[in-house]
């Protein structure tokens, strides 16, 4: 169970505060305040402990959402949980989790503190539920306009042609505005590869996200590939079928359908849900996007010289967006000159890393760049050579399912809402660790 | 207009302005006044001074308005509580208002404020709202009575009462269990976290139950919540001890539980992190769950460290000879990372897994090796530590590495890197042409060196001399002279002493001594100790397994705490983790030498009138015992098969036999020893004199009546008012006692008046080993204060009426027990024959099983069990016109011999 909650800024001034069971005083936001600050980078954050009091916190928006206990036998497990779904319902009700949004609706967040916990035991962290008990009005800090849409694209990608879901949707409060649906397909991508271009590991771990917009919500079918087949192995005969290794659902959905159609039947309370989440391991469907050929040597005036070429292994018609790839070099480096094959591109040595960093901002589906690195190393040695490497690169997909899932369909049970409702579905793949050993 | 003004810096007379406009005429004007209060509030700042004008905003119909007041109440009403008596009425009003929420919020607030006086009138209300008609009403209602149970278990315990008379809510049976598993799959993600822990806490009767629950508790694993599913995954750890291993049903439960385990693994680090530490635990205790999952810990670049380290620890705990290869791939890429902790890290791991899997010692020397030419500093230094393992491991193996790792003796400027080198050096000064002049040059600094260097150069040179004795005699003189003259150490000084001694008496003998050969070190290095791994599994999920510490580290006056233990398995029970022979069955913790008033006291304010709630759940204390019967059980299974010949299916009979045996017991003796007299009462002593309890005055006995263990005592006011409210504490014992109701005392005690009061008590609550093993220590409270004294009760009220043994049982049991396990005593004075004597004891549970008489001496053999389980034999010799008996005790646990002596003292004498 939970003692208290707090808020705080990141200069640690307290957004709110409250007490749940009386038996830990307030002097704790202070002492949380000391630790956290205190921590060096290689101590877990995640529980604190001083004397008896333990302090679980996460760190979202520029905030530290904390809650401490004083029970050996609470779970750590509830409490994240609980704070990150407190952090997703002040996002739903005032539009995004900041200081600023939390200090203009403190006492919307008293409210719903009230609400969610009871005697430090979790009541309730459904939207739907706890929307029957809020009486205050939240407060959005900037008025939703259509100005935003201007120029803005989904996930930072260079899209403005294409036909793309609002992303200011993303930070708008629940309560007024449009009926729109989102169903975004969210992926994240972890590879390992070795220098000869053999998988060592490859994995994607991906999410089905409704966020509702709709005043009164009906029940929604998400289609899912025909094909997709779950967990067995047995059915990936000819390598077509969409697979999953495992796949779990929200509570509320209701798999009636799953089993023969891949059909999601879900009643999406207003804000965000994750629908459904899953995860594949190595035998993905597509190739991996990209792949590295790298040349390494050192030069008559002992200067390190590393050769890149790149290839997008991509669909043509997709392409990543983003992408930087950032290459360990060995101690020591003074300085760093560079051919990039295009203007755009660019490359810099980060010495505190370890690490040259070379961006390229747009990458088109079967092509490949070229780079060349020439470092200055005083005291190259040939047991240098060893420290090249990894590459690690992170990028975005926008568009891609690393795993081939599509949402064949979204439909609204007709309900007595009238007027047009607007439907979104969005995929991205993002890299989580794409890392190729040279 | 937005909320965020209400932060900016104050003025002065701020708490003024907030005055007036908090008795402002305008609605929407007090709101903001409220809500600035609130703001100030929050930040800290003390604006106590408004109590009576919020409160006197509370009076309105505007919801939003009341719940900011509600906020301001709770905060303040403590340090005001003169001043919060005036919003009673309006909280009792507002409990019978027709919008639910109002009457909801009322109770839950009202609950929150931690004032004697309000929650006098807290009770009609919520007698009401538990009763209302709207659930979440009725909701919050019963959580309300949770707080009410802190702030008065009395008036709590009562209201309980009222709706559920004579059930005790807290039992878990398979009724209850089964209504739990029904509710599971009917409530919020955050009930079934609490139905799920509840669960982990029961100990199913058999294999069988244990199966089905864990059928109805698996589909909980793919829950999106990860606190569900970690709290079905220790339900299922803990169930599954019980499960054979042959079992269809466990081969499919182990698949199960890898795939939620590994989804733990794709949330934030944060939740990784807490999903590491209890994976770490998980294949420490089944590694079979995990091992083909070898994949999924691998590091990923941008890990945080502290996840980073944490997979590393499972990765190699999860490394085998299927999938070396592999890990030491991986490991030498770690190596070369830049994080400095986790390169060393890493390359430990390598010399790690060369230990643990020896076809690829080879491989992983040939690594560390490369390793070493990159001359980077910390991987060269730890490289070394963990090869000094690896010869350790496999002696006369790798020498061929030992020249390069001499050419890197100068980079080395951490102890346990020097040390490491100069114990391979000494280890194999035979093999190193200049390892005179190594081990030398590390001399000439030996002051500034830490002691580990120190001890290590010290034992080398040692051995370096006894290896090549002629032209080391000068440097072993010089160590030796520095170590015992120069040095302040004496662990050092210690050690040279002893070398010098040694050299200069016997040289062979200090060959044989020093280069003796070493015992290898064992394969897995850094296990948790498997007691305590057993309670951290029972911890999975809680801060417990985060810390990888049992929660009475580090909960403070550890109330509550029990020590949980997972449950035997039934079938092959090959799992079971057997108590050493001869240990009592006793929790280890070391008596405390005086009464932990704060922890009793503790215990007291939680004490209820109703009998049952206070008193721990029992599962500890019975698992114990089941503990000692197994031991004695299959201790003698295995004696009459191996020994005797006595068929086996004889068994311990006494176990299955039900306690009311007295009568059986009787015809079995063949009617010839006389009538059974009942149990022997010694006579009330004073416990607790008037002077030291502001004039109560306890005296009292113990007894054992029909089978019960009754505390009798006689409780005299000697003080000037009237005693009332009166109710009995024990501190945990040793053998569990704990009363088994309410302390009777019915009327009020005036002044001068004396009442017995007869406390019938049983062995289920929790147990401390005391010193003396009898000692109890009690509080016992009134209506004046709460008083703790100390007593020692006859251990024979402990003896149970199936302690009779099977006369073959009786003789391989005896032959069992080791010598040293056996007691002599000598009882003086004592005008009985042995026959008497025999009936005497009878009454008291000593049974007699056979009687023999040798050269005029009877000799009787005797049983008694305590209620522990604990066997306790006794040969009683007695002559004929010798007052004097010699009583020879044996038993498992030889510590409670010297109270069983006391008892046959006690009743023989009287």
């Amino acid at each position: 169970m939970i003692a208290q909650v707090f808020i705080l800024s990141s200069k640690g001034d307290r957004l709110v505060y409250k007490d749940f069971r009386g038996d830990i005083g307030s002097d704790a936001v202070g002492l949380f305040y000391d630790k956290v600050t205190a921590l060096t980078g290689d101590q877990p954050p995640v529980v604190m402990t001083h004397r008896n009091v333990h302090f679980v916190h996460v760190w979202q928006g520029g905030l530290y959402l904390v809650a401490t206990t004083i029970a050996a036998d609470s779970s750590p497990f509830a409490i994240i949980d609980f704070l990150n779904r407190l952090a997703a319902l002040i996002k739903d009700y005032c539009g995004a989790l900041s200081e600023k949004t939390v200090q203009m609706n403190f006492a919307l967040i008293y409210e719903l503190l009230d609400e969610m916990l009871d005697y430090g035991y979790v009541q309730s962290t459904s939207c739907d539920v706890l929307k029957n008990f809020i009486q205050t009005e939240a407060l959005s800090s900037r008025p939703f306009s259509l100005l935003d849409l201007a120029n803005v694209g989904l996930f930072g990608a260079d899209t403005q042609q294409s036909k793309v879901a609002p992303s200011s949707a993303a930070t708008r409060p629940l309560q007024g505005g449009k009926s729109e649906i989102f169903v975004d397909v969210i992926e994240r991508m972890s590879v390992v590869m070795s220098t000869s271009g053999v998988l060592m590991k490859a994995e994607v771990e991906g999410e089905v996200k409704v966020k509702c917009f709709l005043p009164s919500c009906s029940e929604i079918r998400i289609g899912l590939n025909e094909d997709l087949s779950v967990g067995g192995s047995h059915l990936a005969g000819y390598g077509a079928a969409v697979r999953v290794d495992e796949c779990s659902f929200h509570p509320a959905v209701r798999l009636d359908d799953f089993e023969a159609h891949r059909i999601l039947r879900i009643s999406p309370g207003q804000g965000e849900q994750s629908v459904m989440q899953y995860r594949l391991a190595d035998r993905l469907p597509l190739a991996p996007p990209f792949r590295l050929f790298p040349a390494i040597e050192k030069d008559a005036a002992g200067r390190l010289l590393m050769f890149f070429k790149l290839r997008c292994d991509l669909p043509p018609k997709s392409s990543a967006v983003n992408v930087s790839a950032s290459i360990r070099v060995p101690n020591g480096c003074i300085s760093l000159s560079q051919e990039l094959s295009s203007p755009d591109q660019s490359a810099e040595l980060q010495p505190q890393n370890r690490a040259v960093v070379w961006k390229v901002p747009r990458f088109p589906g079967g092509t490949q760049l070229s780079a060349v690195f020439k470092l200055d190393i005083p005291a190259l040695s040939s047991a240098s050579m060893m420290e090249v490497g990894p590459v690690c690169l992170t990028f975005e997909l926008p568009k891609v399912t690393a795993s081939g899932l599509h949402v064949r369909f979204l439909r609204l049970v007709p309900t007595q809402h009238r007027g047009p409702t607007q439907r979104w579905v969005r995929y991205v793949t993002h890299s989580d660790s794409y890392a190729i050993r040279i | 207009m937005t909320d965020s003004k209400y932060f900016t810096t104050t003025k002065k007379g701020e708490i003024f302005e907030l005055k007036a406009e908090l008795n402002s005429d305008k609605k929407e004007k007090k709101k903001e006044a409220v809500k600035k209060v609130i703001a100030s509030m929050t930040v800290g700042k003390d604006v106590s001074a408004l109590f009576p004008d919020v409160v006197n905003c509370m009076q309105t119909d505007n919801l939003e308005l009341k719940k900011l007041v509600y906020l301001y109440l709770m905060n303040y009403a403590k340090s005001q509580p003169d001043m919060a008596i005036m919003a009673v009425n309006t909280f009792v009003k507002d409990c019978e208002d027709p919008n639910p929420l109002i009457r909801a919020l009322a109770v839950r607030t009202m609950g929150c404020i931690r004032v004697d006086k309000i929650t006098e009138y807290l009770c009609e209300p919520l007698r009401k709202c538990l009763k209302d008609e709207d659930p979440y009403v009725r909701k919050t209602a019963a959580v309300c009575v949770a707080k009410l149970h802190d702030i008065n278990a009395q008036l709590a315990s009562m209201l309980i009462a009222e709706s559920h008379p004579n059930s005790n809510l807290l039992d878990l049976n398979p009724q209850t269990i089964n209504k739990l598993l029904t509710a599971l799959n009917e409530c919020t993600e955050w009930g079934q976290i609490f139905i799920l822990d509840c669960l982990a806490n029961y100990t199913p009767r058999d294999d069988r139950e244990s199966q089905s629950i864990c059928e109805r508790v698996t589909p909980r694993l793919s829950h999106a919540n990860s606190a569900v599913v970690l709290s079905a995954v220790k339900v299922l750890m803990k169930f599954m001890e019980m499960l054979p291993k042959d079992l269809d049903y466990y081969g499919t439960l182990l698949k199960k539980l890898a795939p939620p385990l590994v989804t733990l693994l794709s949330a934030e680090p944060e939740l990784q992190y807490v999903a590491l530490r209890n994976i770490n635990l998980i294949v420490q205790r089944r590694p079979e769950i995990l091992k083909h999952e070898m994949k999924v810990f691998f590091v990923k670049y941008n890990d945080p460290i502290y996840v980073k380290l944490e997979k590393l620890d499972i990765m190699i705990r999860l490394a085998s000879q299927a999938n070396i290869a592999q890990v030491l791939a991986e490991l030498k890429e770690y190596a070369t990372e830049v994080d400095v902790d986790f390169v060393r890290k890493a390359v430990r791991a390598i010399g790690r897994c060369a230990i643990k899997v020896e076809q690829s010692a080879e491989r992983c020397v040939s690594t560390l090796l490369d390793l070493i030419q990159t001359k980077v500093n910390y991987v060269v230094q730890e490289a070394i530590v963990v090869i000094k393992d690896i010869f350790r491991k496999y002696p006369n193996k790798y020498e061929s590495v030992i020249a390069t790792l001499c050419e890197n003796l100068d980079s080395l400027d951490e102890p346990e890197a020097r040390a490491a080198m100069i114990w391979i050096v000494g280890e194999y000064a035979e093999r190193i042409d200049n390892a005179d002049e190594l081990l030398e040059s590390f001399l000439e600094g030996f002051h500034d060196e830490s002691t580990q260097v120190q001890l290590q150069l010290l034992t080398a040179i040692v051995k370096l001399f006894l290896k090549k004795p002629t032209e080391t005699q000068e440097l072993v003189q010089q160590v030796l002279s520095l170590a015992t003259q120069d040095s302040d150490n004496p662990d050092l000084r210690d050690r040279g002493y002893i070398y010098w001694r040694l050299l200069s008496t016997d040289p062979v003998a200090a060959k044989e001594v020093v280069l003796a050969e070493k015992p290898l070190i064992s394969e897995e290095t850094d296990l948790i100790e498997p007691t305590l791994l057993e309670e951290l599994i029972c911890h999975i999920g809680t801060l417990a397994s985060v810390y990888h510490k049992p929660p009475s580290a580090f909960v403070e006056g550890s109330r509550g705490v029990q020590h949980k233990r997972l449950p035997g398995s039934a079938g092959s029970g090959e799992s079971v983790e057997s108590p050493d022979t001869g240990s009592a069955p006793v929790a280890s913790e070391a008596p405390p030498a005086v009464i932990p008033s704060q922890d009793l006291l503790g215990d007291l304010l939680n004490l209820d009138l109703t009998p049952t709630t206070t008193t721990g759940p029992p599962p500890p204390s019975s698992a114990m015992q089941m503990g000692a019967m197994d031991l004695l059980g299959g201790g003698l299974d295995s004696l009459m098969t191996a020994g005797f010949g006595a068929p086996p299916t004889a068994g311990p009979p006494s176990f299955t036999a039900p306690v009311s045996g007295g009568l059986d017991d009787l015809f079995d003796l063949g009617g010839g020893v006389g009538m059974p007299m009942g149990a022997y009462v010694p006579p009330k002593t004073l416990w607790l004199p008037a002077m030291k309890a502001k004039g109560l005055e306890i005296s009292g006995t113990f007894g054992r009546r029909a089978g019960v263990v009754q505390m009798e005592m006689t409780l005299t006011n000697k003080a000037m008012s009237v005693m009332t409210d009166f109710a009995i504490q024990f501190n945990r014992n040793s053998f569990g006692l704990a009363p088994a109701g309410p302390l009777q005392v019915l009327t009020p005690v005036s002044p001068n008046q004396s009442i017995e009061a007869v406390l019938p008590l049983n062995t289920v609550g929790p147990v401390m080993k005391m010193e003396p093993l009898n000692n109890l220590q009690v509080a016992v409270k009134n209506n004046i204060d709460v008083f703790y004294f100390s007593c020692q009760y006859p251990i024979s009220m402990l003896f149970v009426e199936d302690g009779k043994m099977e006369r073959q049982v009786f003789l391989a049991t005896w032959k069992d027990i080791p010598n040293e396990n056996e007691s002599k005593f000598q009882l003086n004075d004592c005008h009985l024959n042995a026959d008497a004597a025999s009936s005497k004891l009878q009454g008291s549970n000593i049974f007699t099983i056979a009687k023999r008489t040798v050269e005029g001496q009877d000799m009787l053999y005797q049983s008694m069990k305590l209620t522990n389980g604990i066997w306790v034999l006794a040969e009683l010799r007695a002559q004929a016109g010798n007052p004097n008996y010699t009583v020879s005790l044996r038993c498992r646990a030889p510590e409670v011999s010297q109270c069983v002596f006391q008892s046959y003292e006690a009743v023989l004498k009287n």
